[in-house]
């Protein structure tokens, strides 16, 4: 426990030092993760479907804020999607401006998880996103996590579908539509998911907020095993054929990571060097503010193993023998 | 003279305007019914943009079947049904964001009190710097 404390201490203390390029590498990987993810699932368009055009986009997300990567991935999928079929990019088209009309100018800091759900979809842990945002979110989470499992099921039926859209005639629009938004609406796995990623997120805030010892773990471990029985009861109630060995080894690997992540980041206060300016009537200020951090590394004790060689204990010896 | 103090809370307050207070200050200088009326505004708009496209979805979806019940139907009475849920949307709508942003601002208001109180002392100490 100590060498994961002082880990901890060397991680703040190497944060705070070079904050100014971690922030910009981790979006940037982010970026480029997620819009690698896109090409590879939706790759119609091929002028953007090129590593240099991914590589240009993340470096600009790296300097740009957070939600820049949201408007950029929206984008990619638009584009992607333009190609494939106009219909098809109408539909998606639409829900993204709801989501953004209805919700996202409500809350801008939580957009991100609209992108880092559908990545984790892919990846096979999903369940992380909500676990960790009843961490560091609010109740009004549920609504980000609602709106990236719609994001997710949206493109997946797209993807699963692409064949059948493809097969039907230009003219065929009207019939197009339908077959699209029918199959959005009636997607009963979607509904299941967001219910059990909503009660998930509202139960880890709840309980993570009691004086209780050891809420945060507790909070998680009850998030993980609500999400497993909504998910597990809604696809008794509607049949959608879950994957039961699928989602409780997601959970389990989801709930070890959000407890590396919850040691790591949540629980620590990342302070950055921060470089301020200001003025009154007789100075400038160009103030760089540094964190103080101090490193508590593991005490070292010096056993000693060899004789001592001082004269008193000797000659006492000799004493004893003597007498 | 440079004051060690002064130039403490003054960086503390930079800091504070430059991240987390950057939104509380700019809420900070409106007055409450001004900041909800504004915010309220735009959260209507939105929303009759967005009840706008799903009713342009909801013509679409079937308008084959729509174009030939356009001329059975009762048009005033449809006309009402959708100006009934489109206030229904909107007032739903309007209301949640009035909350929202009345309890944003209470809390904007609660979190600059901090900010105001260090403006208050250093200009106190202002003051007792040049006496």
């Amino acid at each position: 426990m100590t060498t994961l404390l002082v880990a901890k201490q060397i991680l703040m203390a190497i944060y705070s030092k070079y904050e100014v390029y971690i922030t910009p590498l981790l979006k940037f990987l982010l970026a480029l993760v997620t819009l690698l993810m896109i090409n590879s699932r939706l790759g119609y368009m091929e002028n953007i479907d090129k590593l240099t055009v991914v590589l240009i986009v993340a470096l600009m997300c790296s300097f740009m804020p957070m939600n820049f990567i949201v408007v950029a991935a929206a984008a990619f999928t638009m584009l992607h999607l333009y190609k494939f079929n106009l219909e098809t990019a109408l539909v998606i088209g639409v829900g993204f401006l709801l989501m953004f009309l209805l919700y996202i100018r409500f809350s801008p800091k939580d957009t991100v998880v609209i992108v880092l759900l559908p990545v984790c979809f892919l990846m096979k842990i999903p369940y992380v996103i909500p676990i960790s945002m009843g961490l560091v979110g609010t109740p009004a989470s549920a609504v980000s996590v609602a709106c990236g499992v719609m994001v997710y099921y949206m493109l997946h039926y797209v993807i699963q579908n692409a064949t059948v859209i493809a097969a039907m005639a230009d003219e065929e629009t009207a019939a197009k539509l339908k077959f699209l938004i029918d199959g959005l609406l009636s997607n009963k796995e979607m509904v299941i998911t967001i219910a059990a990623f909503a009660v998930t997120v509202i139960l880890v805030y709840i309980i993570r907020r009691l004086s209780i010892d050891y809420a945060w773990t507790i909070a998680m471990a009850a998030g993980a095993v609500v999400n497993i029985m909504v998910l597990l009861v809604g696809d008794l109630m509607f049949d959608t054929n879950v994957a039961l060995f699928g989602v409780i080894l997601g959970t389990i690997i989801s709930f070890l990571l959000v407890l590396v992540l919850q040691f790591f980041v949540f629980n620590v206060d990342y302070s950055r060097t921060e470089k301020v300016q200001f003025e009154d009537d007789e100075y400038y200020y160009y103030v760089k503010a540094v964190p103080k951090v101090t490193v508590a590394r593991a005490e070292k004790k010096v056993k000693q193993i060899n004789t001592q060689r001082n004269a008193r204990p000797v000659q006492r010896t000799r004493s004893t023998h003597e007498s | 003279m440079l004051n060690e103090e002064r130039i403490i809370l003054m960086t503390q307050m930079a800091s504070y305007e430059a991240n987390e207070g950057k939104k509380n200050v700019a809420i900070g200088s409106y007055f409450r019914s001004d900041y909800i009326g504004w915010q309220v505004l735009k959260s209507i708009i939105s929303a009759t943009i967005a009840f706008v496209v799903v009713f342009a979805m909801y013509i679409f979806y079937d308008f084959e079947i729509f174009m030939m019940e356009i001329y059975k139907m009762d048009l005033l009475e449809f006309a009402k049904n959708v100006l009934f849920n489109y206030l229904k949307t909107v007032g739903v709508y309007a209301l949640i964001s009035y909350l929202v942003y009345s309890f944003r601002y209470s809390r904007a208001k609660k979190s600059l009190r901090l900010y105001y109180m260090n403006l208050h002392k250093l200009a106190g100490m202002y003051k007792s710097g040049r006496s």
